[in-house]
């Protein structure tokens, strides 16, 4: 599972890491990180998934496998 | 999952609650037909940017839109630019404003909101509300001519078209009934905030104040006069009194309504096969055992699907239940380039507390209500207040779960 992010539109709101914090981090300039490996964990990876189809701009993409 | 005798499912409306609807429908595996309309000339688009990057011209129109929805079966029609003027919730049939009749299995009700226009703002050329991208398209098109602005509302529209305006230069007179800016929504340490915000970037505020008249001059706008008596000359007035959801066409319907439709836990409204989410729907949100209406951008994307997924799940033959969809409500806004952020409720709060940030000049604070955390706000502080939105959730689920009899 690898997480893609559109750096143009991602505007920094932290949704995502109101989701999954243990994988999306906003730091205070605003940016996202996104610590990968995502874990293998089914509960957070399901998280994940929540948290990219609840990014406000859609600046998240996911890509399994 | 086959869903015997399901053969049309509806959606209606064309913004995000609709577009994660009809997404939704798309990735689940329901076979039948999908017929989506959208009352929108072109496809789906962001509303937040209207009044943010759009108008200040650091997003171009192509950048708006939404991406299409991949629809692998063939099973979507798309009715652009159509509208529904009337639905019979026991007959299940909705009718298109063109008089075509519509039978269906399901609906997904997603209609929205419309800007609210006071009655003495209404029919006056220079006098103009946002709500959509052809009243962006207009409001830009009045930029050129570097009109004197002034602005009715010192909301969410009423700020942030401010904003905007002030990154051209532009001459603004905001004019708000109550004592802050934005302090509905914000509360009223952040409202204070807000409003020393616009004053410092060189905006007019009047606050206490409502427009009690427009004077036109040669058919246009060209004046508006306060209830204090004073004053001011204008050339442009920009209308944010608010939004109210649009169920016009949902008058003797037979579906219950009172400020939007209303839906269950479950987002069902009074009817079976019946949804409603986004701006439109007044539900029942089971983490505070209300019924409310949120008006935010993430709300709309989470209910769209939600509302989808229940919809399917409430089918005979479905393997599941329908499920109650409970929202920490999250909103946001962008002002001078700084990001202002709040997440849950903070009406009934008995204490305010603020907190220190790395940047001492912008603010943090949590509202509490008889010692439990109910919303948190702050300035440039998105870790901080999704850390808080995590906690208000985790409160939430834990009282929820003491609540439920074993
Ligand atoms: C300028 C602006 C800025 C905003 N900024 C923010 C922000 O920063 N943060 C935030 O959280 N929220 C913001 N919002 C609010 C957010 O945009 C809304 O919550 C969101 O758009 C709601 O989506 P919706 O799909 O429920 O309804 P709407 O966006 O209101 O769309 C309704 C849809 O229904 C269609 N429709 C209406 N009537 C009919 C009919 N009879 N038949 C068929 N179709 C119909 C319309 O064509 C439209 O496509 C902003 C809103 C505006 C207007
Ligand atoms: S939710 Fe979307 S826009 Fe917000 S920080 Fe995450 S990726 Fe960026």
């Amino acid at each position: 599972m690898k997480i893609i992010v559109n750096r143009q539109s991602c505007d920094g709101n932290g949704v995502c890491m109101g989701i999954a914090p243990e994988v999306f981090d906003v730091d205070d300039d605003l940016y996202l990180h996104v610590a990968e490996p995502i874990p293998e964990d089914g509960e957070i990876r399901a998280r994940v998934r929540q948290a990219v189809t609840s990014c406000p701009i859609l600046a998240l993409k996911l890509v399994e496998g | 999952m086959a869903f015997e005798g399901i053969r049309r499912i509806v959606v209606a409306g064309g913004s995000l609650a609709g577009y994660s609807a009809v997404s939704e429908l798309l990735a689940a595996d329901y076979a039948g037909e999908l017929l989506w309309v959208t009352g929108e000339k072109q496809g789906s688009y962001s509303k937040p940017a209207l009044s943010k990057e759009f108008i200040q011209g650091k997003s171009e129109y192509s950048e708006l839109f939404l991406p299409e929805i991949p629809d692998a079966r063939g099973n979507l029609r798309v009715l652009r630019d159509a509208r529904l003027s009337a639905l019979d919730a026991a007959a299940r049939t909705v009718q298109l404003e063109d008089g075509r009749s519509v039978e269906f299995d399901g609906l997904v009700i997603c209609t929205g909101a419309v800007a609210r226009m006071p009655a003495i703002t209404r029919g006056m050329a220079g006098v103009l509300g946002l709500r959509t991208l052809e009243d962006a398209q207009a409001i830009k098109a009045e930029l050129v001519g570097k009109p004197r602005i002034a602005i009715l509302g010192g909301g969410l529209i009423g700020c942030e078209l401010a904003a905007s305006m002030r990154s051209f230069g532009l001459e603004i007179t905001l004019i708000e009934g109550a004592p802050t800016l934005l302090g509905r929504t914000f509360g009223a340490v952040l409202g204070e905030y807000v409003l020393d915000m616009h004053q410092r970037n060189g905006v007019n505020v009047m606050t206490g104040a409502t427009i009690e008249e427009l004077v036109a001059r040669d058919g246009r706008v060209a004046a508006a006069r306060l209830s204090d008596r004073s004053v001011i000359e204008t050339d442009l007035v920009l209308v944010g009194a608010g939004s109210v959801p649009a169920t016009g066409w949902l008058e003797g319907s037979g579906l219950k309504l009172a400020d939007g439709v209303v839906c269950d836990a479950t987002l069902a409204s009074s009817h079976a096969g019946i949804y409603a989410a986004g701006d439109v729907a007044r539900w029942h949100n089971p983490f505070y055992d209300t019924q409310m209406r949120v008006e935010h951008w993430t709300s709309a994307s989470a209910q769209g699907r939600a509302a989808a997924r229940n919809l399917l799940r409430s089918f005979p033959g479905a393997t599941e239940a329908p499920v109650p969809f409970a929202d920490i409500p999250y909103f946001w806004s962008d002002q001078y380039g700084l990001k202002l952020q709040m997440v849950g409720r903070h009406d009934g709060h008995d204490r305010v507390e603020m907190h220190e940030t790395a940047d001492r000049a912008l603010p943090l604070l949590t509202f509490h209500k008889q010692d439990q955390l109910v919303a948190a706000a702050g300035v440039n502080a998105s870790r901080a207040v999704m850390r808080y939105r995590k906690q208000i959730e985790d409160d939430a689920k834990s009282r929820q779960r003491v609540a439920e009899p074993c």
